[in-house]
């Protein structure tokens, strides 16, 4: 446990190297990492992975409203520029395999308009979103 | 080599008609005496106080006052038979942290800190820190410590905490 707790701290080391204040990976690491964890990977059965998620969401227009909507973004500390850079900037750095196209980014404009009403169900709204873009094409999976 | 031998009793001859082995024990006896002695002047004492408090010992892991602790709030497994940065045996480190960003007077930097839970094992009870800074009321999960980060583990009891330096903090 130690030594896997060694190799993590190291790797989230290594992520910081080329931080700069007000980054998306700094902020990341302040406001996100210390839940999402460090390679943006969740917790199973406890806190959703963004890595190789976030952009199958960003597919659709109910999954881009979907993650603007999550505890996580609608509750962040974050302002919504900052918001807006880090998420663009977790589904730049950890894409799904093998994904060709890359996501439309998320704007300022839209992240401002959408993240102010949370979801009341979450989950219930993940099954349904999850199960649109299935239909379309890859999806996320909708447990975690 | 025979000028050689000759320059050297030469001047061997010279030092001995000029020095006697009392006068060289005299002159050894009186360094030692005057080496001895030494210690006994006056010197300024004050002078070595001041120096001392402007220039603090610093706070070691076993203290709560260690500046990587500024956010910290739980027990320090430093006391608790890990050390800052590893869990004590028989507990586990937390997958979920809080993360806190203090400054280290030793270079004038700040770092950004991930405080990991140690899971498994009662509460440590030894060595209680809590130093907060950065923290936001509850209503904020993600900047607030009161939490048990020990909740995503399979065993969540709580035990201690440690700190772990992830980085630089750029300004």
């Amino acid at each position: 446990m130690r030594r896997a707790f060694a190799a993590a701290a190291a790797l989230a080391a290594a992520l910081l190297v080329r931080a700069a204040h007000g980054s998306p990976q700094q902020d990341y690491i302040l406001y996100c990492m210390g839940c999402h964890g460090d390679q943006a990977q969740g917790v199973p059965g406890k806190v959703p992975p963004l890595a190789g998620s976030l952009a199958l969401f960003m597919r659709s227009a109910a999954g881009r409203d979907y993650l603007l909507r999550v505890p996580g973004a609608a509750n962040s500390a974050l302002t919504d520029a900052r918001l807006t850079a880090v998420l663009n900037w977790l589904a730049e750095s950890f894409p799904p395999e093998a994904m060709t196209a890359r996501p439309e980014p998320f704007t300022v404009a839209e992240v401002a308009r959408v993240r102010r009403s949370p979801l009341a169900n979450v989950q219930e709204t993940r099954r349904e979103v999850v199960r649109a873009l299935a239909a379309s094409g890859r999806a996320p999976p909708a447990a975690y | 080599m025979r000028s050689l031998d000759q320059l050297f009793e030469h001047s061997a001859r010279s030092l001995a008609s000029r020095s006697s082995r009392r006068s060289l024990l005299a002159a050894l006896g009186q360094a030692l005496m005057g080496a001895a002695l030494l210690p006994l002047l006056p010197i300024d004492r004050g002078s070595r106080a001041q120096a001392a408090d402007a220039k603090p010992k610093t706070a070691g892991p076993e203290s709560c006052a260690y500046w990587k602790y500024c956010a910290i709030d739980g027990f320090l497994c430093a006391c608790c038979g890990g050390t800052s940065t590893s869990c004590p045996p028989g507990t586990g480190s937390s997958p979920i942290t809080w993360i806190g960003t203090c400054h280290n007077p030793g270079d004038g930097r700040d770092y950004i800190v991930s405080y990991n839970d140690c899971c498994g094992k009662t509460s440590c009870g030894t060595c209680a820190c809590e130093r907060d800074e950065g923290e936001k009321p509850l209503y904020r999960p993600s900047r607030n410590n009161d939490l048990n980060w020990c909740m995503a583990n399979a065993e969540s009891n709580y035990h201690c905490t440690v700190s772990v330096i992830l980085g630089v903090a750029e300004k």
